[in-house]
């Protein structure tokens, strides 16, 4: 397929190389659109079989951990002699129940809620977490007593407690911890990824990340290719919903020159699907990887 | 595609109850041999945490009802935990003071009439700057196992390995279904003979129907959605059935409109009313 060439300046050579990475970049992109294609329809298929063999292997492991407690009962049972009658300590079985009661409190932190008895009430601790990395924690001191109040706390100005506390502190706590939650937790990933962004992207970066302190609204401008300074996309997200991690609405603008081909026209609402669907580190990700893939295919 | 989905459940089940067979307490004569050592060992050595019994019986009752009122705050009940350990420094991480470790975790419990078992892996790597924590793996079983709408959102979460996000939204989950179930079984109550729950309080359809109007019948799907980001939400949507005679004579095709004129209806009114005046359309004619 022929492309026309907006950026021939002098002579045919120019054109030509730019044009030739243009059909490779949209050759790549094609390739890799298919494959997805099919990858995905696989993986459907093929995902549940591999979750059919992990059941299976974990069943089976369980299995065989049930025999052998029960060959260890059997062999017990051939040890003890009938007539020895052994008086289980009181103390003993009052540490075990209290190791046990220990342990599940302590478990209580994986559930991303946690709370401790205070004086006055309880403190009840947020931790957030994403893509399975554990996050800042936050907590909230309440006093309980008609009405329940809040003492103090660490959550962020910018996020709306008060609203929330308003609305189900007193009818509903659960519900006014785990909404509480949710705004946390999607606050942390939103940070966790334009921290991402700056520190092992910088290098697709021109000029710095624009962000709000609720992480909601940012703003860069972007190059695909680190040493190509010719094309500069413009990115503006909005994360209007404050419980989520993906944005709402996204804008890519194209710097630079004036008329865009057709295949940089492409780009840039690729650009924009992808920021909507995919994490804002994990988008930058893939582009390092299609450069890679392209540098790959231009050398071989 | 039918019959794998039915060997995943089959096994998640199996998966289940083999778990429990592995967590009952041993018996009684291993215990009190188990029992007998230990209890050698505390009274050979020097500990100063030796309590007397009454100390004892009275933090751990501190300690429970700790527990108890976590389980009241939290809405979610665990009634079982275990962890192993293991070591993975190397000799060269040791000379870098970086300190790796996996954490293997079993934990059981339920939320209202969920029950979960969790098996999950974290691995933690300290160096000089900081801890860094990643769960590495994650299996979820869920009963009740027929649960359409759980096993979705328990693949959502295996995949994302999120921990935090399944617990908050088996919450909101748990919230809506126990909302469903009292709103069907508040309008069972009030309309006995209009309403039917053909599969109980507790399925995602309700019925409407009277023997005055025999053929007319209006359903009411009532989903609970997880979506990606696991946000939890209900879907409500209207199935009618009619004579082929009525819809003949139906000029202005409100039967159907009907589907979409409900979506309207729900954002005007909310689920409770919009629900309760489709029911009393078919109540009119008995009270006269």
């Amino acid at each position: 397929m022929e492309q026309t060439n907006t950026l021939c300046q002098d002579g045919e050579s120019k054109g030509g190389v730019l044009a030739h990475l243009e059909r490779l970049e949209t050759g790549v992109d094609r390739s890799r659109k298919q494959c997805e294609e099919l990858q995905s329809a696989q993986a459907v298929g093929s995902a549940l079989a591999t979750k059919i063999h992990k059941l299976r292997c974990l069943r089976d492991k369980l299995r065989a951990e049930v025999k052998q407690r029960q060959a260890r009962v059997k062999a017990s049972i051939a040890n003890v002699e009938p007539a020895q009658t052994v008086e289980i300590s009181e103390q003993e079985v009052l540490e075990k129940k209290q190791e046990n009661v220990k342990a599940i409190l302590q478990a209580y932190r994986f559930t991303g809620l946690s709370g401790k008895l205070t004086s006055r009430g309880v403190c009840v601790c947020i931790s957030t977490a994403f893509e399975g990395n554990l996050l800042d924690s936050y907590f909230v001191d309440l006093v309980i007593q008609k009405p329940l109040q809040i003492h103090h706390h660490s959550v962020p100005v910018f996020i709306p407690l008060e609203e929330i506390a308003a609305k189900y502190l007193q009818t509903d706590i659960q519900h006014f911890l785990f909404t509480l939650c949710e705004y946390l937790s999607a606050y942390s990933g939103r940070k966790y990824q334009a921290d991402q962004l700056q520190s092992d992207f910088a290098a697709f970066l021109v000029g710095p990340l624009q962000r709000n302190s609720l992480c909601n609204l940012l703003s860069f401008t972007y190059k695909v290719d680190p040493r190509d300074q010719a094309f500069l996309f413009c990115a503006r997200l909005l994360y209007k919903d404050l419980t989520v991690t993906l944005p709402t609405d996204v804008t890519v603008t194209c710097q630079g020159t004036e008329a865009l081909s057709t295949s940089w026209e492409e780009q840039r609402a690729a650009h924009e699907i992808l920021f909507c669907t995919k994490p804002l580190h994990q988008v930058f990700s893939s582009f390092a990887k299609k450069r890679e893939m392209l540098n790959m295919s231009l050398v071989s | 595609m039918d019959a794998e989905l039915a060997e995943v459940r089959a096994l998640q089940a199996e998966i289940a109850a083999l778990r429990r067979a592995c967590e009952e307490p041993l018996a009684p004569w291993e215990e009190t041999s188990r029992v007998q050592k230990s209890f050698r060992e505390i009274y050979q050595s020097d500990s100063e945490g030796w309590k007397s019994s009454k100390d004892l019986r009275s933090h751990l009752g501190h300690l429970e009802s700790e527990l108890s009122f976590l389980s009241t705050l939290t809405g979610i009940n665990i009634s079982n935990y275990s962890m192993k350990t293991e070591d993975l420094t190397s000799t060269e991480m040791t000379e870098k003071s970086i300190k790796k470790v996996v954490q293997r975790h079993r934990l059981s419990g339920n939320c209202h009439m969920v029950t979960f078992q969790l098996e999950f892996q974290i691995l933690e790597i300290q160096n000089k700057e900081r801890l860094s924590s990643v769960t590495t793996d994650l299996n979820i079983i869920m009963e009740p196992t027929e649960c359409s709408e759980l096993s979705e959102f328990v693949s959502r979460a295996e995949e994302r390995r999120d921990l935090f996000m399944f617990f908050r939204s088996l919450h909101f989950f748990v919230e809506w279904f126990e909302y469903r179930k009292r709103t069907f079984k508040h309008f069972k109550e009030k309309y006995p003979d209009t309403v039917h729950l053909s599969e109980g309080a507790s399925s995602h359809c309700m019925g409407i129907r009277s023997a005055s109007r025999p053929g007319f019948e209006l359903l009411i799907i009532w989903k609970i959605k997880i979506d990606e980001e696991g946000k939890v939400s209900p879907k409500l949507d209207l199935l009618t059935k009619v004579p082929r005679r009525a819809l003949e004579l139906d000029k202005n095709r409100v039967i159907e409109t009907a589907p979409l004129s409900f979506r309207t209806l729900l954002g005007v009114l909310g689920i409770e009313a919009a629900l309760e005046s489709l029911i009393k359309l078919f109540c009119t004619e008995e009270n006269n």
